[in-house]
This record gives C-alpha cells, structure tokens and sequence, in this order.
C-alpha cells in the first residue's frame, strides 16, 4: 500500500531534476565563450525504488518507483589531453620567444642593405683607394677619416642596440616571473578551495576550471608537470616543485637562470628568453666584438713593395717582401704620416674604454679623428744629413689598405664559436649573417610547427569540452518538454485526488 | 569517437587560417613593394651570404672601374705630352741640321740658337707638366717641380728625377704603374743623349760657329728621339692594358649584377600570379567566415 501522495512526489522530484538540468544548460550557454570553461552534465538517476509494505511480503507490485534525482553536475573534461596541450604549450612559449628575438636580431643587422655594417665596410676600403690616387690629397684623408667613423659608429650602435636587446630580455624575464608566482599562488589557493568543497561530496567544477586554465598559462611561462595527488595539483619544473597542495614556492630570476643551467629549466618563456639572451645576442655579440677586433689587430699577410722604408730603417727595400703584421692598427704603423720629420703611424683604431677592441668600444684613434694628417698612406723615406723626410706622394700604404678587402685575416676561434680561423672580414661577416638566417628561419618553423601542434589538441579538446549552442538547445527543448510532461502528470494527479475527495460519497444527492 | 564540432572550434579554425592567409599576403606585398625576395637573412640564409658577397664584389669592382679611369687619363696625358716633346725634338734635329750644313753666315746661326733655345724651355715646360696638381715626371715626388728653375745653380742635365711608381690599383691585386720619370724621358745626368746636354752642346757649337762640332751631337739626338719614342709606345702598351681592365671590369660588373639579381631579385610575374591567387583565397576565406558564423538551432526555435 503506498502513499495517497506517492505520485505527487515523484512528480515533484522530476519537477526539480529537470530544472537542474535546464539549469545547467542555461549555465553552459552562458560560458560558450568562456575561456577554460568545460561543459557540464547533469546526471540524472532514477531513485531509490520502494519495496512494497508488508510483515513478511507484500504481495502488491514490488519495487514502485519514486522518480529520479539529479545525483551529481560534472564537467565533460579529459585529463590525458590537457597534459598532452601543456606539454606542447611550452613550445609554443619558448619558440614565440626565441623567433620573436631572432627577427629582432635581423632587424639590428639590417642585411641585406645599403646602410649595413658590410656596406660601411666597402665605402672604408673605396675611400682608402681614392685616397691612393691622390695620397697628398687632404680631401682624400678626410673621406678616410669620415668613413672609418662610420665604421665604428656602425659597429657602436649595433652592439648598444645588442645591449639593450639583451636588457630587454631580462626585464621581460623579470615580469615573466611575476607572472607565474602569481599564477602558482592562485593555483596553491584553488587547491585549498577545492579540497574543501570535493570533502563535501560535491564537484567543484567552476573552480576546478579556473585552476586548469592557470596550470595551461603556467605551462607556457615554463616546462610544467602536473599530477594530481589528494591535495590538489602538485605541478613541478623539472625536480623543483613550484606547486604543492595549499603551498606555492616563489620563482626567482637567479633560481630560473640556474636552472636553465643545469637543464631543469628546458622550455617555456623563460626559458627562450634564457636561450635568446645568453646564447644568440650573447654569440652575437662575441662575433661582432671578435671582428672589430680583428679588423684592428688580426693577423694578416701583406705584401710590401720594394723602395719601402721600413720604419727605424733607413735603407729600402730592394725586393718585395711578405710580411705578417696585426690587422690595420700593424700595417698602419709600417708607414709614414704626412708629419716631417719622418713618423710612423700610429694605431688606427683604439678603444674608448676597457682592456681592449670591443664592438662598443671600438673607435678612430681620436689623434687621427683630429688631425687626417696622422692617417699613414706613405712608406718611402728619404734621408739626408741625417733627417728622413716622407715621400708624400707614395701610395703604398694606401693601396694595401685598399686591398684589405681581399686579405685573410686570422680570427681568433675560441672567441667566436663560429668554426672561421682564416678568412676575409667581408666572409666572416657573411657567415656570421648566413648562420643569424638560418636560426631565425628554423625558430619560425619550429613556433609554426608547435602552435599547429597545440591547437591540433586545443582542438581535440575542444571537441570535448566545448559547449556546442546546438546541443544545449536540443537538451533544452527536451528537459522543457519533460518538465511539461511533469507538470501534466502532477495535474492529472491533483484531478485524480479531486475526484477521491470532493467528488465520492455523494450518492444520491 | 566521433569528433564532437563546436561553434569555437570553427572559430578558431577560422581566424587561424585567415591569419595564415594574412601574413602569406603580408610576405608576398613585401616582396612585391621592394622588388626582392631576399628582404632578411631568414628568407634564404644562404642565398643571402651570395648576395652579400656579390654586393661586396660589385662595391670594390666600382672602384676598380673609377681607377682606371684615373689610369687612363693619366696615361693619355703622358702620351700627349711625350707626343709634344717627340713634336720638340723633330724641330730640334730639322734645325740642327739646317745649321751644320753648307756656308751658314753666322748671325743665321745665331738665329737658329735663338729658336733651339726657345724650344729648349719648351721642352723644361713639357718636363714640367701637370695633371691634377701633380708634376708627372717626377715619380712620387709629383709635389716638386722636376726641372725648377728657380732653383739656385739650375743646370736641366743634372736634374734628378725620383724613379718611385705612381700606381692605381684597378684589380684585385692588379696595380698598375701609369708613371715615366723625366729621367727614363729626357735623360738622366750621366747619358751622352741626355737632351738638356745634347741640346747645350749643340747652342756653344754654333755660338762659336762650330758647324761639324753641331752635327755630332746629331747621333745622340736621334737616339734620345727614339728613346722618347720608346717611352710612348710604352705609354700606348700601358694604356692598351688598362683598356682590357676596363673591359674584364664592365664585364664582371654585368656578370655580378647578373648573379645578384638572380639571388635577391623577386620574379615580379610569378609574384603576381602568386599575389592574385592569394587574394582570392583570402576573399573566399573570409566568406566561408562570414558562413561559419552561421545561424545555430537557437534562430529556428520558436
């Protein structure tokens, strides 16, 4: 025998189910656009069904049904594939990162061009040719001179700009950072909020959302792993764990460029901006300053043609003669400035500060930027009564250093990494260019490559979790014709009742 | 499983393709704007090492090219002026001659030395010729006059010029002497047919009216004349040489030109072509978004 009002409850029951349902896909077209939102599922169970009363057994119908209840709201989520996009997101991060830079880096070199360093370089040597055709010429000297500030003012800038590309770096390194501790310590309170909430017995859907879109952020800053213990996500970079339970451990700028040292640090932002500053602007930055510094003091081979004067001799040479001498600063003091008594020249480039020829410091030797007198072009002397007396008109040195063009110049390897010892400055820089293309073009397929890649499983995710306007729809006609259904069957109930009540024992009336 | 496809999905997709087909376009207009395909190391890091080099190559080429131009005209002023003193001489021997044959009265001797020195000076002048400021007989020492009369105890036939080149270079390691000394020209102070001597002798014998004592200088003028003609043909060689330079440079230089643009120049046709079905592609990408935004089941429910 069950209750008069059995049936008004189980209607009621469907009543309030359905609603959940319509409900939650209300709840689901709202956030169609949210991003990290997972659509959610009411599940919906018959409950508990009623054994028929009776001492021993009844014999009425058993198991009488009672209706159903919304038992649980989960979010449609796979966890396999949000580790799969992390793992393909801190490519993302590191290769955006490291293109990004080495389009930079392009753009500082400025090849190819007519206002490039290669191309200052040319007008160097064309004005030391010039200047050989007239080597009295002050015209000439001060073309020379104008054009060797050029080149050290090229050489200047491109290595401030290196500079600050590399400051750059590091202050973005600096916000990255702060980025991510905050993005941890939010992750570390979730945890908490979690924990407390699944304790009850519920899913903390919303929230458990919000902390897979964080860890997703997280994953692109630096190489995550995420596993899910009791606590929460404990997420760790390499051995070091970033997040455990209701605890967050702060990053550092130091502590990530000791881990990007010692390999713990292997992808993500940081990580190419690590890789950008310390090894291609840094390379960079070697190459250029080894070949300001070659140019100036390299060893090359010139030749010295016969009737030279040597300095500290007096007597001509009578044959031509090879010689090794350090770059342009070497063979500049072979010869005679246009200053009487005989002088030697002096170096043609200096430095402005430090220990030595660096592309910032690389500079004309200011007494030659002073005075275009001091620019050597002669090596012939003349002596008489003992004074030597420059052959002004001897263009010797002029010419050799309008060949310098074509001269191998011994670089020093172990400063530059790049494999060149003997070459001309002109091929050195050209490879030094070749090598800058070929990484910047491989670090764009490889940014094109890993962003297919995490969008080919942003996709696959998607496809799971994302909210489909015409699924909530059709599951909104359906819980509505259901509640409908409900409400109808409530109603045939209360006519039943009113039936029984007002409409029996009036017999005869 | 059957791939569930949401409405995000599809926008993803979308605005993913667009901007493909955005910085395709974006490439292809840089390349059309500038007219190469190499803009940046990235777009062919090999070629672009070719491309520096061929420029590099055509710079000092340039120069090579304006070198010998100034070799050149070096060597046909010399030519010129070695042509006038050839013109001096012819005179020279015409006169010499004139006066050590037959019964020359001697004031028509006189007249003779008179104008033997005339040419005498123009031959000093010839020695002193210029171009662009410097003396061309005088080696590297073109900032002094060669025969400089000013000079205290000026005697022509002891003058020494300097022997050093004056070179161009118009090659890679191609340098070019373009310069003759006086001396190699009129003589040096110890040679019989030094010019300056001959020609001293030649005025003291008719002074004193010593006809025979003229004529035997007769043999070292001619000498020297050949010599002066010598020093021409050379001059003629020289000038020929710097000739076929000027040729193999124009030549490089078109060859070069050839090679760079055959490295860094955009083939304009194609990239149109290119350009065109880009385009099209990104108009019809960009309807098939204007249809992925598509009405739902929402706008059919009533």
């Amino acid at each position: 025998m069950t209750s008069t009002f059995h049936s008004i409850e189980t209607a009621k029951r469907s009543l309030f189910a359905q609603q959940t349902a319509i409900n939650t896909v209300g709840h689901n077209i709202s956030n169609a656009n949210t991003a990290g939102y997972s659509r959610q599922r009411v599940s919906l169970t018959a409950s508990r069904p009623m054994e028929a009363y009776g001492i021993n057994r009844s014999t009425a119908a058993g198991q009488l049904g009672t209706g159903v209840e919304a038992t649980a709201i989960t979010r449609v989520r796979t966890s396999f594939l949000d580790d799969q996009f992390r793992n393909q997101n801190k490519y993302v991060g590191a290769w955006s990162v490291q293109s990004d830079t080495l389009s930079k880096l392009e753009s500082i070199v400025n090849e190819p061009s007519d206002s490039g360093i290669r191309s200052v370089m040319d007008k160097f040597y064309q004005a030391w040719s010039d200047l050989s055709k007239d080597p009295e010429n002050v015209t000439g000297r001060k073309i020379v001179r104008e054009t060797a500030l050029a080149l050290t003012d090229s050489f200047n800038q491109t290595s401030k700009q290196l500079s600050d590309l590399k400051d750059d770096l590091t202050s973005s390194i600096d916000v990255k950072v702060t980025q991510a501790n905050t993005i941890m310590s939010t992750i570390a309170s979730l945890n908490t909020e979690i924990r407390r909430i699944e304790g009850l017995g519920d899913d903390a859907n919303d929230l458990q959302d919000q902390r897979d879109l964080l860890t997703d952020q997280l994953s692109q800053i630096v190489n995550v792993e995420v596993s899910k213990a009791p606590e929460g996500y404990t997420i760790t970079m390499g051995d070091k764990t970033l997040v455990q339970g209701d605890e967050s451990f702060d990053l550092t700028r130091e502590g990530l460029e000791s881990s990007f040292g010692d390999g713990q640090l292997s992808s993500g932002e940081v990580f190419g901006m690590i890789q950008s500053r310390d090894v291609y602007v840094n390379d960079y930055m070697k190459q250029l300053d080894t070949l300001a510094n070659t140019l100036a003091n390299g060893d090359i081979e010139v030749t010295v043609p016969a009737g030279s004067v040597l300095p500290g001799t007096t007597t001509p040479l009578t044959v031509d003669t090879k010689m090794t001498v350090k770059g342009i600063n070497g063979l500049h003091k072979l010869g005679y400035t246009m200053d009487n008594p005989a002088t030697g020249g002096s170096d043609f480039f200096t430095f402005s500060s430090g220990t030595g020829i660096t592309a910032a410091t690389f500079q004309l030797n200011p007494d030659i930027a002073s005075d275009t007198n001091k620019i050597a072009t002669s090596m012939r002397t003349t002596s008489s009564g003992g004074a030597s007396t420059v052959v002004q008109g001897n263009n010797s040195l002029a010419l050799l250093m309008s060949q310098l063009g074509d001269v191998k110049f011994s670089f020093d390897q172990s400063a530059t990494g790049n494999g060149i010892s003997s070459s001309t400055i002109s091929d050195f820089y050209s490879s030094m260019v070749g090598a800058l293309g070929v990484q910047s073009e491989e670090a764009q397929r490889q940014y094109e490559n890993s962003v297919a890649q995490a969008d080919q499983v942003e996709g696959s995710r998607q496809s799971v979790s994302g909210v489909s306007l015409d699924e909530e729809m059709s599951d909104l006609v359906k819980y509505q014709h259901a509640y409908s259904a409900a409400a109808r069957f409530m109603t045939t109930f209360d006519q039943l009742l009113e039936k029984l009540i007002n409409g029996t024992g009036v017999v005869g009336r | 499983m059957s791939l569930r496809v949401t409405p995000s999905m599809m926008h993803m997709q979308l605005s993913r393709n667009l901007s493909r087909n955005l910085k395709q376009m974006d490439s292809l207009q840089d390349q059309l704007t500038t007219g190469r395909k190499i803009n940046k190391p990235s777009d062919d890091p090999v070629g672009i090492t070719y491309s520096l080099r061929y420029r590099t190559e055509l710079a000092s080429n340039g120069q090579y090219q304006k070198n010998a131009d100034s070799a050149h005209s070096w060597l046909d002023f010399n030519d010129t002026v070695i042509g006038q003193a050839g013109d001096v001489m012819q005179r020279i021997k015409e006169l010499t001659t004139q006066g050590s044959n037959g019964t020359n009265p001697q004031y028509a001797l006189d007249n003779i030395n008179n104008e033997i020195s005339q040419l005498k000076s123009q031959l000093l002048d010839i020695a002193n010729s210029k171009l662009n400021g410097k003396y061309v007989f005088n080696g590297q020492t073109f900032d002094k006059m060669p025969y400089d009369e000013s000079v205290a105890g000026f005697d022509a036939k002891q003058v020494v010029t300097d022997t050093g080149d004056v070179s161009y270079a118009v090659g890679v390691g191609v340098t070019l002497p373009v310069n003759l000394s006086g001396n190699e020209v009129f003589g040096k102070p110890a040679d019989t047919d030094n010019v300056f001597a001959v020609l001293d002798k030649i005025i003291s014998n008719f002074a004193s009216g010593n006809q025979s004592g003229a004529a035997a200088q007769l043999t070292n003028l001619e000498t020297r004349m050949n010599k002066i003609l010598n020093a021409r043909s050379e001059v003629g060689a020289k000038v020929n040489r710097v000739e076929l330079m000027q040729n193999r440079l124009d030549d490089l230089e078109i060859n070069l030109t050839d090679m760079q643009s055959k490295t860094e120049d955009a083939d304009f046709d194609k990239l149109l072509i290119d350009s065109k079905i880009n385009e099209n592609i990104y108009q019809a990408s960009l309807s098939v978004g204007a249809k992925v935004i598509t009405p739902t089941l929402v706008d059919f429910l009533h």
